[in-house]
């Protein structure tokens, strides 16, 4: 009886949400949208961990110098993107919630396991993904990078199971032309045989709801109360399901037209009002990005500021030098020497994890002339330390792509002025297509291994 | 999983997607074991578990509600004019979700001024303000190009 009632409840609920939008060929197309987005977060994602943490064998390419700003920027915009595309794609779907029997066999409780991991796992990559570009981490009951990068393949891994699951309903709705006939006849929820009620005069405009319309026959008592309720519009499920059913219906091709401007709009109104951190092409339509291109000191944003960093004293003391060293070998440099080296100016990105990024102009030593006074010769990899304290990035490694790059600085002055503090006085790292978090701050030491 | 005839190549591309889709999954548990403390994961399921009742629960029911509740309230609207109703509600909720935690993070304080330095409730209103101007136009537009082609009709049936 209790199985009956259920099953009841889900019918009503599947044939209630049936709407034009939610058919198989438009799951189809918003999710190979959505596909192609995940896709390029995790690909970009991948490439910025690489980056951070790579593998002894791994050498990264310095040009363009763009690269990281624009891979890491479209990272960041296409998680902005699942926004719309993942809340459309769960809305064609939803109806699937419902489908009866819950459970048809092992196989199938494995593939709904696999689904409500894939989509729970989808939307707290997103949420947090957004949340950590505002810094919000005390949301978080767990480490955000470590869990990010955990999810991400949990997320392509479930994607991937999901595609193969769903395979050949995609293959049959991949093309317009063969999928229309098909989603004229077959709307994405199974058809579910309408219950004949009293009064019950129009249809939800579900495809299978016409079949609701009264005909005088009631239907005959069963075991089960609220089959009765819906069949026979007694009690409150009953009455909620007639008065959803007696909804005006929406015409298919107009509301199926509707639906895709709609998250064509929220798609286009998402990036465009906040990719102009990243891109500056958008900059002037950026009204909902976290950072602001030319905001900040030195014209440019922070991320980790001298006091999060507790440099203020170490990194503006008198006393500071600059030391390098290869084996033996150690010479050491205070700011005004280091001036008085050959100066280089070059325009380089500084393109953050959290995907804000701005073009500067940067002047300071190269990292190649350093190390060949301390008689390092060919590719050399450096390991530079920073002032700063509790930070797992203090320490930072730069194989010999990096070292050897005319490009790479200890950077002195920052847009035609001294660096600032919050921007890594008394000298910096800056190098072509890495993340921000290695272009180290308040360097303390650079060590040729 | 459909039970009807597939292509061997579909069989194949399914197998391989399904080998694919297990290795990933099992390689995200391996750096989630790795990487996570063990004490971080009853959090993790709390937000896993969190985010399929605020979607399904909540936000898909709220969906459902507003959908029946303006199409009942809009019988004599005609279907265009109500969808770009729901369209511009649906486009106005979706920049709330985005922008309402950064107008909260904002008012807590951020850790530099150059984080979140914009006015984004003003830019919010501001936005709302060009949203509803141009769903105004978009339903002006329609009845006037509805109203004409009527006229047409009604002229060429005269005719």
């Amino acid at each position: 009886m209790i199985l009956d009632t259920v099953q009841t409840l889900l019918n009503g609920l599947r044939r209630s949400l049936a709407q034009p939008s939610r058919t198989p060929r438009m799951a189809v197309v918003i999710g190979r949208l959505l596909a192609i987005a995940f896709l390029l977060c995790f690909g970009t994602g991948i490439y910025s961990h690489f980056l951070q943490d790579p593998l002894p064998w791994m050498v990264f390419t310095t040009r363009p110098v763009f690269l990281y700003q624009l891979t890491q920027g479209v990272h960041i915009t296409a998680g902005i993107l699942c926004f719309p595309l993942l809340l459309a794609k769960l809305y064609i779907v939803f109806p699937q919630l419902f489908q009866t029997p819950s459970v048809k066999s092992f196989p199938h409780l494995l593939e709904r396991a696999s689904i409500a991991l894939f989509v729970s796992a989808s939307i707290v990559q997103i949420v947090t993904g957004l949340l950590n570009t505002y810094q919000w981490y005390a949301l978080f009951p767990f480490p955000f990078r470590q869990t990010h990068y955990a999810l991400s393949f949990v997320i392509i891994g479930s994607l991937a199971i999901h595609i193969a699951v769903k395979l050949d309903v995609i293959a049959k709705h991949w093309r317009k032309r063969d999928s229309v006939l098909l989603d004229e006849s077959a709307p994405l929820a199974e058809p579910v045989e309408a219950p004949q009620r009293e009064g019950a005069g129009a249809s939800t405009g579900s495809a299978n709801a016409g079949a609701a319309a009264s005909d005088g026959r009631r239907n005959p008592l069963t075991s089960s109360p609220v089959k009765n309720a819906v069949d026979r519009v007694e009690g409150v499920t009953g009455r909620v399901f007639v008065w959803i059913d007696k909804t005006p219906p929406a015409e298919p091709r107009t509301s199926r037209r509707g639906f895709l401007a709609v998250v064509g709009v929220m798609s286009a109104a998402v990036v465009a009002l906040t990719a102009g951190q990243s891109f500056r092409v958008l900059d002037g339509s950026n009204l909902f990005g976290p950072r602001k291109q030319g905001v900040g000191p030195n014209d440019l944003p922070v991320n980790r500021t001298a006091a999060a960093a507790k440099v203020e004293k170490s990194a503006t003391a008198p006393e500071w030098v600059l030391t390098v060293s290869n084996g033996s070998t150690t010479t050491s440099y205070s700011r005004a020497e280091l001036l008085a080296m050959p100066q280089h100016v070059v325009e380089l990105p500084i393109a953050c994890v959290e995907g804000w990024s701005q073009t500067a102009t940067w002047k300071g030593v190269r990292v190649g002339d350093l190390v060949d006074r301390v008689g390092a010769s060919g590719g050399v990899t450096v390991r530079a330390t920073s002032l700063e304290q509790n930070s797992s990035y203090a320490v930072m490694r730069m194989g010999p792509e990096y070292v050897r790059d005319d490009l790479t600085l200890v950077a002195l002055e920052l847009n035609g002025e001294t660096l600032d503090l919050d921007h890594g006085f008394p000298a910096r790292m800056i190098a072509p297509g890495r993340p921000g978090v290695l272009q180290t701050k308040w360097l303390s030491t650079l060590e040729v291994l | 999983m459909t039970s009807t005839a597939v292509s061997p190549a579909i069989r194949r591309w399914r197998i391989g997607l399904l080998v694919a889709g297990l290795a990933l999954l099992a390689l995200g548990g391996v750096v989630l074991l790795n990487d996570v403390n063990p004490k971080r994961y009853l959090g993790l399921a709390a937000w896993f578990l969190g985010a399929l009742i605020i979607h399904d629960g909540i936000i898909s029911f709220g969906v459902f509600g507003v959908n029946i509740a303006m199409r009942k309230a809009g019988r004599r609207v005609p279907l265009p004019v109500l969808l770009i109703l729901q369209g511009a509600a649906v486009v106005g909720a979706l920049m709330a979700l985005v922008v309402v935690p950064e107008i909260m993070k904002k008012s807590i304080g951020t850790g530099n001024a150059t984080l979140l330095p914009l006015d984004y409730a003003g830019n919010l209103g501001w936005f709302y303000l060009a949203l509803a101007v141009v769903t105004a136009a978009a339903i002006a537009v329609y009845l006037a190009v509805a109203k004409a082609r009527r006229a047409s009709a009604g002229t060429a049936q005269g005719e």
